[in-house]
């Protein structure tokens, strides 16, 4: 032991003892109850419907890049649902401890409100980390997995194995979070920490090794995933798939791996500094013995604020690909969209001290941090005006997915507007750790979940074969947009007002009308919870008559939406070759979109592989032996880990060939299960575009030579 | 399901990969760290001098490191490579310069040198 270890600690089990399972709690033990019990139900299902071999075949092992986003949406919306329950435990003790005196519940061992401090910091703490990391990441890295190599024209991702891999990582981080629900507790000094109360002897219990070891998995697994998303862009383009003809949203995703993968290394060294300081007795981020508290803050910021916009940008290529298509125009200022997305991508590595502008450094390097964040709204305004444009004149139909999109807009609109106040270090000053920040920051990564609904709506038919219930996805999106209403709204009035972030305890009671109101807003939130489980349930039961074609919308612009619905296994049954940036818009408007491969050829595909989901419960079992401290444990599966990563790489996958003739089978058969691609088309007719001159331009292509557009059809 | 090489082996970083060279890297980085240590535990310079002295040797384990581990270096024949150099240089600049410079101005105005007191170096 090279640190003084507060509490007992055995060779065996390390600091795990029957008393650090919080059996007395009162909302935490029924919940364990009624988790387990979820648990044996759900095991017993599966066995009674002999499902277990079906599960390991087709979703375990699987190395299928859409499978694997498919779990990556799974994993991110059931931790969506945990960070949303946290928040409705924030909001309902807020409001009940408003005010002075003794309001609190004894049952509970709170004075005030329902909730002890100690356990309402866990709460904020596993709130922020789980929506930004366990539920934003997977959902936008799962959309990005399933929809990136179909918009290239590529079979699958460049590393199918290293994308597996990524998963069941960020799988151990999301199992490492939800097991600190029940044993041990989590740390309690908000996600990102600060130094030097996560030191040992400040936080002795093993909260703090728990967030450390939950971010550095999570972190491993995207650095992972980033290096294939980039790889697979650059790599494995089908002909004709010049840079020029990348759809926005690969360009956004091009654009956040780049930052996911030079700024994570950040995180991961920021935590490994705290590690050493926690587990061998370093002295980095305490201010005696030359180390300094806010390098920490430095470092985390520094991969932190890349970060923030690692995940708004794949979110604004969602945008822009469900504008385009209800609009019936291709994107306006396609250059500029790239440009824009690259240009925000460069600026997120110079301003990431705009997260401590309160720490002291003065005037001229505030000046350049302030300028820097200010910087960002002008290619971000050029995304906002480019969208607008592509609305401008366009045929719009509002269809679920285009609402959720033009409700991220406004979303974006206010959480800019407010993140321009704040670049300004004199207004930060005074409004710094309050609650306007929260709410400023609630609506940029609201504008993202707004972004994600809309791409799950946009993208199902492509991924499943029939469209999600309009109706209830318009109905979802009414009682959401008024939940964000009046729980943010009331926040920008709370952080006005002077009220800090994190409190356990709202002293002043002419706050409790706004935390009152927020309530409501979180109740509205919770129908718009039902009213998604109910759009599943009901698109689920009508599957039948929302079939669709290959072309879901009718009027879809990219590569993916010339596959069949669901797509096949094998993504295209011939590579395509790709004439134009909005393939499937010219398919339609020449009259190819019926064309099938008339020869098939064999192709060659990977094998499944337990490999990755035995690295992942590895990495768990080392995740969760470093948090207790039981050495043994954690050297054994670090060991192991090792040695299954050298037995895969001298085994190495020859993968499997499939033939011609099996092709033409199964390409016959996906076509005889689809709907016929005839789906009635969204009124207003003009499905080809309006604006056929944009594909003049395209005539001096090179690429585009050997199939020259010829005469637009005329609009009917 | 690969493009162009089929072959792992013909790939370039494959090609340079030996065993030399990776045991030069690690005994080189090793070295330049335990003269690091020793200077320090052992004070045998100024404070001044010795922050130089093992800011040098940091940045000569990361030179070593660089080529000798990740065979990065301004060759043809590995593009990806060089563009990773050309684009860890920024990014280097940028993390370290405006850390340096943000710490400073923050040192200058809240660790004031008091004379006789052992300061921060």
């Amino acid at each position: 032991m090279l640190v003084n270890l507060p509490g007992p600690w055995s060779p065996l089990l390390g600091r795990l003892a029957l008393s650090e399972i919080p059996y007395t709690n009162p909302i935490l033990a029924p919940l364990f109850v009624i988790i387990v019990l979820a648990g044996i139900a759900l095991v017993v299902g599966i066995t009674y419907y002999g499902k277990w071999g079906y599960l390991w075949k087709e979703w375990f092992t699987t190395v299928d890049h859409k499978k694997l986003g498919i779990m990556y949406i799974i994993l991110g919306l059931i931790m969506l649902f945990r960070g949303f329950i946290d928040g409705l435990m924030m909001r309902t003790q807020q409001m009940l401890a408003v005010g002075s005196g003794h309001n609190g519940m004894p049952l509970m061992g709170a004075i005030h409100g329902y909730l002890a401090p100690f356990h309402f910091g866990q709460i904020y703490s596993a709130h922020g980390l789980i929506m930004i990391l366990l539920a934003a990441t997977p959902l936008l890295v799962g959309i990005m997995n399933i929809i990136v190599p179909l918009q290239i024209g590529a079979r699958d991702m460049a590393y199918p194995y290293l994308n597996a891999l990524g998963l069941w990582i960020t799988a151990a981080a999301v199992f490492l979070i939800m097991i600190s629900l029940f044993v041990g507790d989590f740390s309690h000094n908000g996600w990102f920490g600060y130094a030097p109360i996560f030191e040992l002897a400040y936080s002795p219990g093993v909260g703090v090794d728990y967030w450390i070891w939950t971010l550095e998995l999570v972190a491993l697994g995207t650095t992972l995933g980033s290096i294939n998303f980039l790889a697979t862009v650059v790599k494995m383009r089908a002909p004709g798939v010049t840079w020029t003809r990348l759809p926005v949203f690969t360009w956004t995703a091009v654009s956040a791996n780049i930052i996911a993968l030079t700024s994570f290394p950040c995180l991961q060294v920021a935590l490994a500094l705290v590690g050493a300081d926690r587990y061998l007795g370093t002295h980095f981020f305490t201010a005696g013995f030359g180390g300094n508290l806010m390098l920490y803050t430095n470092l985390f910021w520094l991969w932190g604020h890349p970060e923030v916009y690692f995940v708004i940008l794949p979110a604004f290529g969602m945008i822009s690909e469900v504008i385009p298509t209800f609009s019936e125009k291709p994107i306006f200022g396609y250059i500029t969209m790239v440009l824009a997305s690259f240009a925000i991508a460069g600026v997120s590595w110079i301003v990431w001290l705009h997260h401590f502008f309160t720490m002291g450094m003065g005037p001229y390097v505030s000046t350049e941090f302030s300028v820097a964040t200010m910087l960002v709204g002008i290619p971000t305004g050029v995304k906002v005006f480019n969208w607008t444009f592509t609305m401008y004149r366009g045929r719009l139909t509002f269809s679920s997915a285009m609402i959720w999109s033009i409700g991220a807009l406004f979303l974006l609109l206010i959480g800019g507007l407010t993140g321009m106040m704040l670049s300004i270090p004199a207004i930060n000053y005074m409004v710094h750790n309050s609650v306007f920040v929260v709410a400023h920051f609630h609506m940029m990564l609201l504008c993202i979940v707004y972004a994600v609904f809309s791409a799950i709506i946009f993208w199902f038919p492509k991924v499943f074969g029939f469209k999600l219930n309009e109706a209830w996805g318009k109905i979802m999106f009414w009682l959401f947009s008024a939940g964000t209403f009046l729980v943010f709204f009331p926040m920008f009035m709370l952080g006005f007002m002077g009220e800090t972030r994190r409190l356990d305890w709202p002293f002043n009671l002419q706050w409790a009308p706004w935390f009152d109101i927020q309530e409501v807003g979180i109740a509205v939130y919770v129908l718009s919870v039902l009213a998604f489980l109910w759009l599943i349930y009901v698109s689920i039961r009508d599957r039948a008559e929302n079939r669709v074609g290959a072309d879901a919308w009718g009027t879809s612009r990219s590569l993916e939406w010339i596959t069949d619905s669901p797509v096949p296994f094998y993504n295209f049954a011939m590579v395509p070759h790709v004439n134009h940036r909005d393939e499937a818009a010219w398919r339609r408007e020449h009259g190819f979109s019926d064309k099938r491969p008339e020869k098939f050829a064999a192709i060659h595909m990977p094998n499944n592989t337990p490999v990755a989901i035995v690295i992942g419960a590895l990495t768990f079992v080392i995740g969760f032996g470093l948090t207790w401290r039981i050495w043994w444990l954690t050297v054994a599966a670090l060991v192991l880990t090792v040695l299954v990563m050298i037995y895969r790489s001298g085994k190495g996958d020859p993968g499997y060939i499939i033939t011609a003739e099996e092709m033409e089978k199964m390409d016959r058969e996906s076509r005889q299960k689809m709907d016929d691609g005839h789906a009635p088309l969204p009124k207003g007719g003009g499905y080809t575009g309006g604006t056929v001159t944009a594909y003049s331009a395209e005539v001096g292509d090179p690429g585009s030579q050997s199939t020259p557009p010829g005469n637009s059809r005329p609009l009917s | 399901m690969s493009h162009g090489h089929s072959n792992p082996l013909q790939h370039p970083e494959v090609q340079m990969a030996s065993r030399s060279s990776y045991l030069a890297g690690f005994v080189i980085a090793s070295l330049l760290m335990l003269a690091a240590t020793i200077l320090v535990s052992g004070q045998v310079l100024p404070p001044f001098a010795l922050l130089l002295t093992i800011m040098g040797c940091a940045g000569l384990a990361a030179i070593a490191q660089i080529y000798f581990l990740l065979h990065i270096d301004i060759s043809e024949h590995n593009i990806w490579n060089t563009v990773a150099l050309v684009m860890f240089i920024p990014l280097f600049v940028i993390t370290i310069g405006l850390t340096w410079w943000m710490f400073s101005q923050l040192y200058l105005r809240t660790m004031p040198m008091i004379p006789g007191m052992p300061g921060m170096h």
